[in-house]
């Protein structure tokens, strides 16, 4: 049941977006992030907004598979829109008892959800158009100079590596289990909340301890391919900044720090 | 090669102990004395804990030895200055192909052995395309790891020793979890590697059909070498394979119980098409 999962939720595709250096992409999407955090006006959240929506469509992907990403978040957004609301003063709105609405709120409330969603399309751009792995990478070469501090640079990287490889395999394995110990008679579908989660434990158990198992013979067989962490290691794939990617990189972080500095 | 003679996997006394509770120490090998030259085909059996797993994990250091010496191409294992020339020159694949594959997609996990030896990325290209077309993986270059079968995946791990370009691999039981097909992949890509590349293998395994591949067989039991000799040798002593709770292959085992009721057969047979000729030639 478990066999085509996708990773992250990477979109595979050839466009500019997707062809685009991950470094750049990693750097830009940061830009965004910290613009909407300096920009208070609704023309420059809408430029950031307008920005966004470009590159969604110059990526192609579906929009409305893009807008899903915001569901999870509709709560928050609610809560948001509704504390600011209320709790500012100014001229009044309406008021229900105690509680008053204002403009001055709704105004506050709403550019406050509205950073939070541009938030969210920034960053879920950058997952859906690069892969697991030339993110890792991308992350890896980043931050590489901030070894010097002691940021684990490599071995962060080789983590994420790992992690993604193994992730279709453990569900595979957690697929197998279940079924296995569904055969014995374990029941993981009836009964509240602290039962079912009881039920788990013969799933987690032999889960974990698989787990363990497998992370020693791969240690194992690391060092027998010669492992040593990052240092001396070569890479087969270079990436290459083009100078598109690094004009393209410019060109919106300049676009950005305008659209923060003058609106 | 300039080595001294033409020993690439050299072990001398070798015991390798660990102790266990308060009884005192387990001697998993007990005097292993054992001389691999290069470009054979050796095939290590002996039932489980025999120490035959244990004693592949001395040839490129990741065990090291207790008392004696493992030397490759003439290198001591202990020394540790030598310690990634030995694991280069010998390459390892496991028995669980989940376990040893790193990375998420094919190619990238076969370049991750020359990675590490800090090789160009220019040349570790053309290694990955040379090892994945060895053993017949080239179109699924791109493709991840876990959507692979057991067979294919074993292949891709032997792609990824062989594109450290070792002289010799230690195979440990790596048809063990695979079905019969896959089981033939694998050792259709070693022998080959042995008889077309002249690259050392000792494989490691307790299907006797296999065994029968080797140039020549070393018995284990109870961490000590009991029988050392080809193939057809070996298995001619039917009683004592037995002894050591083995099995000889499937045709070797007929061929003794028709002689032993008394029908006339040659005993010493190992393969199907070998006793098939030896009955025609009545």
């Amino acid at each position: 049941m478990f066999r085509n999962i996708t990773l992250g939720q990477y979109m595979p595709g050839t466009s500019f977006v997707h062809r685009l250096d991950p470094r750049i992409k990693i750097l830009v999407t940061l830009t965004v992030i910290t613009i909407l955090f300096m920009v208070d006006t609704l023309v420059g959240y809408s430029l950031v907004f307008l920005f966004i929506l470009g590159v969604i469509l110059l990526a192609g992907l579906p929009t409305r598979f893009v807008l899903y990403n915001i569901r999870p978040l509709l709560f928050i957004l609610v809560l948001t829109f509704g504390l600011h609301l209320f709790m500012n003063e100014g001229r009044t709105l309406f008021s229900i008892g105690p509680l008053v609405a204002t403009y001055e709120g709704a105004f506050k409330g709403f550019t406050m959800a509205f950073r939070l969603v541009l938030l969210v399309l920034g960053t879920s751009i950058l997952t859906l158009t690069t892969s697991p792995m030339e993110l890792t990478d991308g992350l890896e070469n980043l931050l590489s100079p901030m070894r010097r501090v002691g940021i684990p640079a490599h071995e962060l990287a080789m983590m994420m590596t790992i992690a993604l490889r193994f992730i279709p395999t453990l569900l595979e394995e957690t697929d197998k289990i279940m079924k296995a110990q569904m055969a014995r008679g374990a029941d993981f579908e009836t009964g509240n909340a602290i039962q079912r989660a009881k039920s788990l434990i013969p799933l987690l158990v032999p889960l974990f301890v698989n787990a363990f198992r497998r992370a020693d013979e791969l240690a194992m067989a690391m060092e027998a391919r010669c492992y040593r962490g990052g240092e001396g290691r070569t890479r087969m794939k270079q990436m290459k900044l083009t100078t598109g990617d690094v004009l393209t990189g410019v060109v919106v972080s300049a676009g950005m720090v305008a659209i923060a500095i003058y609106l | 090669m300039n080595q001294v003679g033409d020993r690439i996997i050299e072990t001398e006394n070798l015991v390798y102990a660990y102790s266990q509770d308060q009884e005192g120490e387990t001697r998993a090998l007990d005097g292993i004395n054992l001389t691999i030259t290069r470009g054979e085909f050796v095939v290590i059996i002996g039932r489980n804990g025999s120490g035959k797993s244990t004693l592949a994990k001395h040839f490129n250091a990741l065990f090291l030895p207790t008392v004696g010496t493992v030397r490759i191409n003439g290198m001591d294992t202990q020394d540790p200055r030598h310690l990634w020339k030995i694991r280069q020159t010998v390459g390892m694949v496991f028995q669980n192909p989940d376990n040893q594959i790193v990375s998420t997609t094919v190619e990238e996990d076969v370049a991750f052995g020359p990675e590490n030896l800090g090789i160009p990325p220019d040349e570790i290209r053309r290694r990955v395309d040379l090892a994945l077309e060895w053993v017949g993986m080239s179109e699924y270059m791109r493709h991840a790891p876990h959507l692979l079968s057991g067979g294919q995946k074993q292949r891709v791990a032997i792609a990824g020793v062989l594109a450290m370009r070792p002289e010799c691999i230690v195979l440990d039981e790596p048809t063990a979890m695979l079905d019969p097909s896959g089981r033939r992949e694998v050792l259709d890509t070693v022998r080959r590697l042995n008889k077309e590349d002249g690259i050392t293998v000792v494989l490691i395994t307790h299907f006797m059909n296999e065994a029968v591949l080797g140039d020549r067989v070393v018995v284990m039991d109870a961490g000590k070498i009991v029988m050392d000799d080809v193939p057809r040798k070996v298995f001619s002593q039917v009683e004592l394979i037995r002894r050591l709770h083995l099995d000889v292959p499937d045709v070797t085992r007929l061929a003794y119980e028709l002689d032993s009721s008394g029908v006339s057969v040659p005993r010493d047979v190992l393969t199907v098409e070998e006793f098939a000729n030896a009955l025609c030639g009545f």
